[in-house]
C-alpha cells in the first residue's frame, strides 16, 4: 500500500494560514490503513490546527470529511461536496489524491498534509517497510521475492557491495543486506543457480524515466448487449 | 435485500456490473421466472466499478460509501457505585480479576481517587491531604 507521513505541523499551518474557511478532508484507502491520512486523522489533524496559538490572527474554520478514495476523478466529483465559502481543501491522501481533488476542483487549492513517503508492507502492527519502487520491470522471480531495487540502498543487480557486512547494509546495522537475503532465500530453495543466470540490463523506461506513465485497460464498461 | 448494494428502479437485470465487478462481488441467479441480483460485502472492493459501468445509472453507489452502523455484539455494563458512570462490560472485569487475581471495585477514576484518600485519612491519619472535591 502507500504509504505516508503528516507533514511538519508547521508547514501545514503556513500552506493554511491565508485561508478563512478550509475542508480538512481525510481519505479512507492506503493512508487510513497506515494510520496517518484517514478520518480520524483529520480530525485529530482539525482539532489541533484549531489551536489559536499556531497564527498571528484568527485561525481559518475548519470543515472534516472523508471520502473512501481521493484518487479516482469520477468518484470524488459525484460524492465529495463541498461546503459553501471553502477557500481551500486539506487533503490527508497520498500525491494521486492531493492531485485528482486538485483536477477535480480546480481551482480550488487543495494543499497536502501529508509526504507520500513508499509503497510498503506491513510485517508487523504499527510497522510499515518500503519494499517495492514500482520500477515496472519487476524482478522478484529471480531474486527469491526480495527486491533489489527497493530493499538494496544502491539499488544493485549484480549481488552485494563490499559494505555488506555479517548481513547488514553499511548504511545501517539494523537494515539487511538485500543481497544477503537474497543469497539466503535462494538457498533454501535450492535456486542458487539463478544467480548465474545472464540478464538484460534492467530498462529503466518503464519505471518513469520516460515519463509519466499511463495504464489503460480496454474492454472495460459496456452492458452484454452492446 | 442488501444494505449496501442498492439499484433504483431503473435496474433491468443487464447483468454489467456483475460481469464487470473485478471483485467477483456480484452474482446473479435465474429461478422459474425471476432474476435476483446478489452481493457479497466481504468480497466487494468498493472499487466503482459496477456505478461506472451501469449503462441504466441505477447503481445508488452512496450506500456503499456511507452507511448505518451494524450492531455487533450487546454485552452487560458495570457502572461506578457512586456515580453510575459507566466503566467496563462484565466480561471484561472478569477477564481483569483473572488477571489481577483480585476482585476490582466498580469506581470510576474520579471515585476511585476519593476512596483511596479516605482509606489513606483512616489508615495514616497524619499524613493524609484533605479529600478534593472535583
Amino acid at each position: 500500500m502507500i504509504v505516508g507521513d503528516l507533514k511538519p505541523l508547521e508547514e501545514i499551518v503556513s500552506s493554511i494560514v491565508d485561508f478563512r474557511k478550509v475542508l480538512i478532508l481525510g481519505c479512507g484507502s492506503c493512508v487510513s490503513v497506515c494510520l496517518s491520512g484517514g478520518e480520524r486523522e483529520a480530525r485529530e489533524l482539525a482539532l489541533e490546527l484549531a489551536h489559536i496559538k499556531h497564527y498571528k490572527g484568527d485561525p481559518p474554520a475548519f470543515v472534516v470529511g472523508s471520502i473512501l478514495r481521493q484518487c479516482e476523478q469520477d468518484l470524488v466529483t459525484a460524492f465529495q461536496e463541498i461546503p459553501p465559502d471553502t477557500d481551500a481543501i486539506l487533503s490527508l491522501a497520498c500525491g494521486c489524491g492531493v492531485q485528482t481533488l486538485a483536477d477535480a476542483f480546480e481551482p480550488l487549492p487543495v494543499l497536502p498534509a501529508l509526504n507520500t513517503s513508499f509503497f510498503g508492507a506491513s510485517r508487523e502492527p504499527g510497522v510499515w517497510q518500503e519494499v517495492c519502487q514500482g520500477c515496472g520491470d519487476c524482478v522478484l522471480s529471480f531474486t527469491g521475492g526480495i527486491c533489489p531495487v527497493a530493499r538494496c540502498a544502491k539499488s544493485l543487480f549484480n549481488g552485494p557491495c563490499g559494505g555488506s557486512q555479517n548481513g547488514s547494509c553499511e548504511v545501517d546495522k539494523y537494515t539487511p543486506c538485500a543481497w544477503a537475503l537474497i543469497y539466503y532465500r535462494l538457498k533454501k530453495q535450492n535456486k542458487l543457480y539463478l544467480l548465474d543466470s545472464l540478464h538484460c540490463s534492467k530498462d529503466w523506461q518503464p519505471g518513469g524515466t520516460a515519463g509519466p506513465r499511463t495504464r489503460i485497460r480496454t474492454g472495460i464498461g459496456g452492458s452484454p448487449g452492446d | 435485500m442488501s444494505n449496501y448494494f442498492k439499484v433504483n428502479e431503473k435496474c433491468n437485470g443487464c447483468l454489467a456490473c456483475v460481469q464487470n465487478c473485478p471483485a467477483d462481488a456480484l452474482n446473479s441467479e435465474d429461478i422459474d421466472d425471476k432474476r435476483t441480483l446478489f452481493h457479497n460485502m466481504t468480497r466487494c472492493a468498493r472499487c466503482g466499478n459496477c456505478w461506472r459501468v451501469c449503462p441504466q445509472e441505477a447503481i445508488d453507489f452512496r450506500f456503499l460509501l456511507e452507511n448505518k452502523w451494524d450492531a455487533v455484539i450487546t454485552l452487560n455494563l458495570v457502572r461506578c457505585k457512586v456515580c453510575d458512570e459507566a466503566l467496563y462490560t462484565i466480561n471484561f472485569g472478569e477477564t481483569l480479576t483473572g488477571k489481577l487475581e483480585a476482585a476490582t471495585e466498580p469506581l470510576c477514576p474520579r471515585h476511585r481517587e476519593a476512596f483511596s484518600l479516605l482509606a489513606k485519612a483512616h489508615y495514616f491519619p497524619g499524613r493524609s491531604r484533605p479529600e478534593k472535591e472535583k
